[in-house]
């Protein structure tokens, strides 16, 4: 019971990280960005080639990568995202080729072999009689972290209020001296570098492939729509909800339906409640 | 017949005698395949833009269609050794009632919503045809199935001609009132609700349409590759076929059509690059939607045709 209730919990924090991030960026600049899992798939083959291959010490390499996950990230808003924001298609089109570019230059570079990331905390942990691998638990500390301090430079710092105003209205923003289109590649850059921060911790205990952005891209499109689109607690909440029951279904029914499970899960909700558990009515 | 009336007509007639004359001249069993796939691939595309060009719902999950038909194809023809002439009814159908299934519960969902609501449908599907494996054959799949037509340049002018026959359809379909109406949808649906259409009878029949056509479409690949695997349920499938309407320019249906085939051509013509080959294939592609926001094919056609639409 336990062990079900850490590894759904680790499950549910790597689910927030991504989510959270997609949500953000269509909170407030309603960019509906496809190319999110691209950044998770990036930050972890970063991680794989500072750490394997150029034997960077852990923390620099850490760094280092989320960093450059968040650099691309608003790179990729400020020339490829930003002249096309009239065309929310257009936008949503871009993103997608971006992530599938990115996903064949990773697997020219890289081959299509899974690589292993080396794990930051290499040793089992003792939680409550549980053994559990120290990678896991250092997941699910570092997400809850980042996504506090995510929430509290949102509603107490001076930029983070800036942020607000323009995911309410962008023009009265502006109008208030607030510049919404750098505000735009700012939370881009946040965006990028928590799904790039979710590739590194979690890069070692999952299988880094080129195709990865593919499922996480998924992953986490579905855990922000059962959320609503553009709230930060759905989010949350839809990850708890989706972390957990898939490891639910992996240990007591039959790890080959958990993927089923949780998709009709999403459907049912999408059935019962069209804006999301905590969305608002979008007109998009 | 107007003077622009003309020039689509004689365009029409040029693009449909070169898609026609091109395989027996190259006489090649590998190019005409590679033609084959081209055609089936545009009444992909017409067939997502017949819905989602039209009515502004992006639809995610068009392979569930295509699945549906093309395992429906092997079940009869591959599994129990039907004439595989009746997997054409029977893919329209088993797409028809899929479009049906997903279409009412998915009805009020809207933008992103209905994205993920089609990809998730598709999705399970796919889970459900590896599952199952003692019926599907699992990730292998079903082989064995029958060609339609013997030779493959007489299967490439069957697929030909169910194609523009799809396009013919779907734009007529588009030109009378319920096109109008479709598009009346996007604009403002409740708008077309206080006007007293029944727009929910419209979005589930225009999805149905659309189903049936790629169910064929389903079909004709399946019978092709005288094999079904899951990944006929794929979303890369369902986002391969988003990018060929794109590229041939939102609400054109014809226009889609001709992506379809374009795209499948260059990535042909790429093949030298060897493993670089899709990475200039999408490199290409942010080019042209970077520069081509409205798409490419029917909007430049537009501008070298000149006039009026």
């Amino acid at each position: 019971m336990l062990t079900v209730l850490i590894y759904g919990a680790v499950t549910s924090a790597i689910l927030a990280m991504l989510a959270v991030g997609f949500t953000l960026i269509f909170g407030v600049a309603r960019i509906l960005n496809l190319a999110h899992g691209a950044f998770y798939a990036l930050g972890a083959y970063c991680a794989y080639s500072f750490t394997a291959l150029l034997k960077l010490p852990l923390i620099v390499s850490a760094l280092l990568s989320v960093g450059i996950v968040a650099v691309f990230g608003m790179a990729m808003e400020r020339v490829l995202v930003r002249p096309l924001r009239q065309s929310s298609l257009a936008v949503l089109m871009i993103t997608l080729v971006t992530a599938l570019t990115l996903e064949q230059v990773l697997f020219v570079v890289f081959g299509s072999q899974s690589k292993n990331v080396p794990a930051f905390v290499n040793f089992p942990l003792d939680v409550g009689g549980v053994s559990v691998d120290g990678q896991r638990l250092l997941a699910l500390v570092i997400a809850v972290v980042l996504i506090g301090a995510l929430w509290l430079f949102i509603q107490r710092t001076r930029l983070g209020s800036a942020i607000l105003a323009v995911s309410q209205d962008p023009e009265a923003a502006q109008y208030m001296g607030i510049p919404a289109n750098r505000i735009f590649t700012l939370v881009m850059g946040l965006s990028a570098a928590l799904a790039g921060a979710a590739g590194v911790i979690a890069g070692p205990f999952l299988s880094v492939r080129p195709t990865m952005d593919q499922t996480a891209m998924i992953t986490a499109f579905s855990v922000v729509i059962v959320g609503g689109l553009g709230s930060i607690p759905g989010s949350i909440l839809a990850a708890c909800i989706i972390g957990f029951s898939q490891t639910l279904v992996a240990f007591y029914f039959n790890p080959e339906w958990t993927g089923t499970v949780s998709l009709v899960a999403i459907l049912l909700t999408l059935v019962i409640r069209p804006s999301g558990l905590m969305g608002r009515v979008v007109n998009a | 017949m107007s003077a622009t009336g003309k020039r689509n007509a004689a365009g029409a007639a040029v693009l449909l005698g070169l898609l026609a004359a091109l395989p027996p001249l190259i006489h090649n069993q590998y190019f005409t395949g590679v033609f084959i796939v081209c055609a089936i691939d545009g009444i992909w595309a017409a067939s997502w833009d017949f819905f989602s060009g039209l009515t502004g719902r992006e639809n995610f999950g068009h392979a569930l269609f295509i699945g549906g038909g093309a395992y429906a194809a092997a079940f009869l023809n591959g599994s129990f050794g039907l004439n595989p002439w009746f997997s054409i009814p029977a893919g329209i159908v088993v797409a028809v009632v899929l479009g049906l299934l997903v279409g009412f519960p998915t009805l009020r969902l809207r933008g992103p919503y209905f994205a993920l609501a089609m990809l998730a449908s598709a999705a399970i599907m796919q889970q459900v045809a590896i599952n199952l494996w003692q019926y599907t054959g699992g990730t292998e799949g079903i082989y064995g199935l029958d060609t339609l037509v013997e030779s493959s340049l007489g299967y490439y002018y069957l697929v030909l001609g169910i194609l523009v026959a799809t396009v013919v359809v779907l734009s007529l379909i588009a030109k009378s009132r319920w096109g109008t109406l479709m598009r009346a949808i996007k604009g403002d649906e409740t708008a077309c609700q206080a006007a007293g259409i029944n727009v929910t009878f419209y979005k589930i029949a225009s999805l149905a349409v659309s189903a049936a056509f790629a169910g064929l479409g389903g079909v004709l690949f399946a019978q092709y590759q005288q094999a079904v695997t899951p990944s006929d349920f794929d979303v890369f499938l369902s986002i391969s076929v988003i990018i060929m309407a794109y590229v041939g320019g939102i609400g054109s249906i014809w226009g889609a059509a001709c992506g379809g085939i374009l795209l499948n051509l260059m990535l042909e013509l790429l093949r030298g690059l060897g493993e670089y080959r899709l990475w200039v294939y999408y490199l290409i592609l942010m080019v042209v939607l970077y520069f081509m926001r409205e798409g490419f094919v029917a909007p430049l056609w537009r501008r070298l045709r000149g006039g009026q639409a």
